[in-house]
């Protein structure tokens, strides 16, 4: 069964080095001012990295049942649906709140 | 993990066939007794039925209010009641209606009792968290009754900002009393997924698995993906009332259609957590009664999916006239659009499973026809109302109070009626009076259409909703619209009295009174307290009707997994499939 | 799967309605990852009404997140994913029958839990005395823009339900060393423990986005 992998101490040790070394990276990114959309893109990019290095290898999801992945996609999934969808009113409106 | 090993393992199970006991000396309702039993009890059949004692407490209280509005609305202006106490009732009526009745009905109430039933497990996958739920169910009630004696609430079951974030009643107890309701749902929906995933009877793959069970899965997965926006929706609304943190309130600079849009996120598909496990209801009902192989199996299993996932991208149809961007307006029409292609194939799939079927007409099958007919209305005037311009037209006004109560009442209430007539015999063992049933059936399909028809009219002449006050011209057709809700009141009362008569005198139902080849018939009624006897295997389909009986009242022969190869009239389950193919 | 046989006799956490350990572990586990979806979802429209406001007013969001300070939200970052490592290592040795490792390592994740709440009482405070108030409470004036309330309900919002979750953490923690002192946990189950994990990565992952987006703005 997939249910119950064994990490050694030495790959989780790994593992929680090199989110440490992401936090320091996505900080150290904002002393170089980039410029305005790609500074939120590195930053998110950087915070995903880490999501799914923690999902996948402390959550096991690497090792686990694709269902259990399955599911967290699928929440991402409808999560981006909820804002995407509602973007296309609060971006697209003439008046950004509207006044009664 | 018992699935795997009946179906993708060469192990081989020993069967014989377990005959239901007719008349049953010991089953869940004379096994532990007592009050303090039944409290801390963590059978899904005690539980369901404590879920269906309490949403039928609420279904009396909201429809007395609803027999109120009526009654008020005989003639104009005021005749018994103050505008304000008005929309006070009408706000309890939607909210009771839907928070403590129609969203608990089937899934927590039915579906409780009858989906570890039909997955031949013994209970759901978490007892005690269902027990749980129960509690949070009641504790969230108790806010709200709170909320009544306290000032009450006159929002509207929809609580929009700004005017919930500055009305005088005490919105706060109601919507916190919401808010602990989404849990006892959520928690609802997480143990019927892991349930059907992880404790399906031997044999019982994906594709034997009753309609009714994928209605509640798709139900399921809108309850663990929706209700959690509404707790923060909630959440957010009581912080602002608290603390006045201005996101949706735009005395503070925040944005009231971002409210709508989280409440509807939540909302719109909480409309099919009502009515898609009514669906699988039709299904099993429509089946049963028509004494065929269900047409379409795939086709209605996966709608159910389909609509669950449709249902999240269509939110904004109702928030049209609400001030969001003309883009927004054009994507969610056209998505709406969407939702009626499912929804069609299960129409016609039913149909074409009752065509040249042999159907019996018992008051199962009645409300089913009923369901089918209100329905199909329900849903065309949806269409119409997700049609862009037509909506701005017909936005807010008695059309809509028309369409929904169509859908819900007319879809959801009479599915839930037929399930509950359906499952009556295998949750007390006892008949109820065939004639008196069909009788209310009638009267409650009578006094339904009274009620709503005239109001499509009204509404399409510009009768807007939660009005206290109309004009002359329409008041014909508020008259009549009231009669029709008092025939359906008196239909409700004719149920009441027959369906009491039946847990007191009623006559013995046996194990299996429609002859249906669901799983949950082939074991005795009541259900013996930890549903079956033995382990059921199941070989066929649940709506193989050209297959014989003692196919489907086969369980596992030795307890010890089939490992023992001793017992003389064992089938060898693998040998009895060949001679079936 | 197979389990060290001395082990197969400990059962007593078995329910009835299931047919071995490995189905109640997966069904438990199955439980937890749904229940997951759902905290996802729940933050998620805090996320939805952050981008929606981020979108309309950008520059707001560059001159309140100044108010926040990056250097305390870092080490915030890092004591998680130091408490999510050793909450990977407790179950680690949950998994090898180390009850005593177990038992440590939780200790230290509750410490560093409970770190980060210190952390988050002072920077609160902090913004307490200057004024940043939630909600109508906000009285700062070092913002140049109208809308500066909204930021930081915002932001009260996101960090005090992420806060709430932390809490609930510590006292799931807590009961986990309660019940492994008690020894009923061993190589056979240990479900709470690996299910008490899930939850706290979680916990970890959201802090994860709430910190780009609210600390690093600028």
């Amino acid at each position: 069964m997939s249910g119950h992998h064994i990490s050694s101490a030495k790959f989780l040790w790994g593992v929680g080095t090199t989110l440490f070394l992401l936090t320091f990276i996505t900080v150290a990114i904002t002393w170089i001012a980039i410029p305005a959309p790609w500074n939120v893109v590195v930053a998110i990019g950087i915070a995903v990295v880490k999501a799914i290095i923690v999902s996948a290898f402390f959550m096991n999801l690497y090792w686990d049942t694709k269902f259990h992945a399955m599911l967290f996609v699928l929440s991402i999934v409808f999560f981006l649906l909820f804002i995407g969808i509602t973007l296309l009113d609060t971006l697209y409106r003439t008046d950004p709140i509207p006044t009664f | 993990m018992a699935t795997n090993e009946a179906t993708t393992s060469i192990k081989k199970l020993q069967v014989r066939r377990f005959k239901p006991d007719e008349n049953p000396e010991k089953h869940y309702l004379n096994e532990e007794t007592g009050i303090w039993a039944w409290m801390t009890t963590v059978d899904h059949k005690k539980i369901g039925l404590m879920y269906l004692a309490s949403i039928t407490v609420f279904f009396f209280i909201g429809g007395m209010l609803a027999l109120l509005l009526r009654t008020e609305l005989l003639s104009p202006a005021r005749s018994f009641m103050d505008a304000d106490v008005y929309n006070q009732v009408f706000t309890l009526h939607g909210a009771i209606m839907i928070f403590f009745f129609l969203i608990p009905s089937v899934p927590a109430a039915l579906g409780n009792f009858v989906l570890p039933l039909q997955l031949g497990a013994k209970d759901v996958a978490f007892p005690r968290l269902n027990l749980a739920s129960y509690y949070i169910y009641v504790i969230g009630a108790l806010f709200t009754i709170f909320a009544i004696f306290t000032g009450g609430v006159d929002t509207g079951w929809t609580f929009y900002t700004p005017y919930s974030a500055t009305t005088s009643g005490n919105v706060m107890a109601m919507t916190f009393g919401v808010f602990v309701l989404g849990f006892s749902s959520i928690l609802t929906g997480l143990n019927f997924i892991v349930t059907i995933h992880k404790l399906r009877a031997p044999g019982l793959t994906w594709n034997k698995l009753p309609l009714n069970l994928w209605g509640l899965y798709a139900t399921s997965l809108i309850q663990v993906l929706a209700t959690p926006v509404l707790a923060i929706t909630l959440l957010l609304l009581t912080m602002e009332r608290l603390l006045g943190i201005g996101i949706f309130d735009p005395n503070l600079g925040g944005d009231p259609v971002l409210y709508q849009h989280f409440f509807w996120f939540y909302s719109h598909p909480a409309v099919y957590i009502m009515i898609v496990p009514g669906f699988g209801i039709i299904s099993e009902v429509i089946s049963t009664f028509s004494r065929k192989v269900i047409f379409g199996y795939w086709a209605i299993a996966l709608s159910s999916l389909a609509i669950a996932f449709i249902g999240f991208l269509v939110w904004g149809h109702h928030m049209f006239t609400a001030g969001q961007s003309s883009l927004a307006n054009m994507v969610f029409s056209f998505l709406t659009f969407l939702v009626g292609i499912p929804t069609g194939i299960k129409i016609f799939n039913w149909l074409a499973t009752m065509y040249k079927g042999s159907i019996d007409l018992k008051t199962p099958m009645l409300y089913a026809l009923v369901f089918l007919f209100l329905f199909t209305i329900g849903g065309f005037t949806g269409i119409m109302l997700g049609a862009l311009s037509v909506d701005i037209h017909l936005h807010d006004t008695y059309y809509v109070v028309a369409h929904f109560h169509y859908v819900m009442m007319g879809g959801m209430v009479m599915a839930f009626l037929a399930g509950l007539h359906y499952w009556w015999p295998k949750m007390f063992g006892k008949m109820y009076n065939e004639f008196w049933a069909r009788i209310s059936c009638g009267l409650i399909f009578v006094g339904f259409n009274m009620t709503f028809l005239p109001q499509f009219v009204m509404g399409a002449q510009g009768m807007p909703r939660r009005y206290f006050n109309y004009i002359d011209q329409f008041q014909p057709f508020h008259q009549f619209s009231t009669m029709g809700a008092y025939v359906m009141g008196i239909g409700f009362f004719i149920m009441a009295g027959y369906l009491f008569h039946s847990l007191r005198k009623g006559e013995r139902s046996g194990s299996n009174p429609w002859g249906s080849r669901a799983l949950e018939w082939q074991t005795s009624s009541p259900v013996p307290l930890h549903n079956f006897e033995h382990t059921p295997v199941i070989i066929n389909g649940p709506y193989d009707y050209h297959k014989p009986m003692s196919e489907f009242q086969l369980g596992i022969a030795t307890s010890h997994n089939g490992h023992d190869h001793h017992a003389g009239d064992n089938t060898d389950i693998s040998k009895t499939e060949k001679e079936q193919a | 799967m197979s389990q060290p046989s001395a082990l197969e006799e400990k059962l007593d956490h078995l329910q009835h309605h299931f047919i071995d350990s490995d189905q109640q572990f997966e069904a438990s586990k199955m439980g937890m990852w749904v229940f997951l979806v759902t905290e996802i979802l729940f933050f998620g429209g805090l996320f939805v009404a952050y981008i929606a406001y981020r979108t309309w007013y950008p520059e707001l969001y560059m001159l309140a997140s100044t108010e926040l300070n990056t250097f305390w939200g870092a080490v915030n970052t890092a004591v998680l994913i130091g408490s999510s490592l050793t909450v990977a290592m407790a179950i680690r040795s949950a998994q090898l029958n180390q009850i005593k490792g177990l038992i440590i390592n939780l200790y230290i994740t509750i410490a560093l839990a409970c770190v980060f709440m210190v952390i988050k009482f002072f920077e609160y405070s902090h913004k307490f005395e200057i004024g940043i108030l939630p909600g109508s409470y906000y009285s700062y004036e070092g913002i140049a823009h109208e809308k500066a309330n909204i930021f930081f309900s915002i932001y009260y919002m996101m960090t005090g339900l992420h806060g709430v979750h932390v809490l609930i953490g510590i006292g799931l923690m807590i009961w986990l060393v309660v019940k492994a002192k008690k020894n009923v946990f061993h190589s056979g189950y240990y479900t709470p423990v690996e299910i008490t994990g899930l939850y706290w990565h979680l916990v970890d992952i959201i802090w994860i986005f709430l910190f780009p987006l609210l600390y690093l703005i600028d």
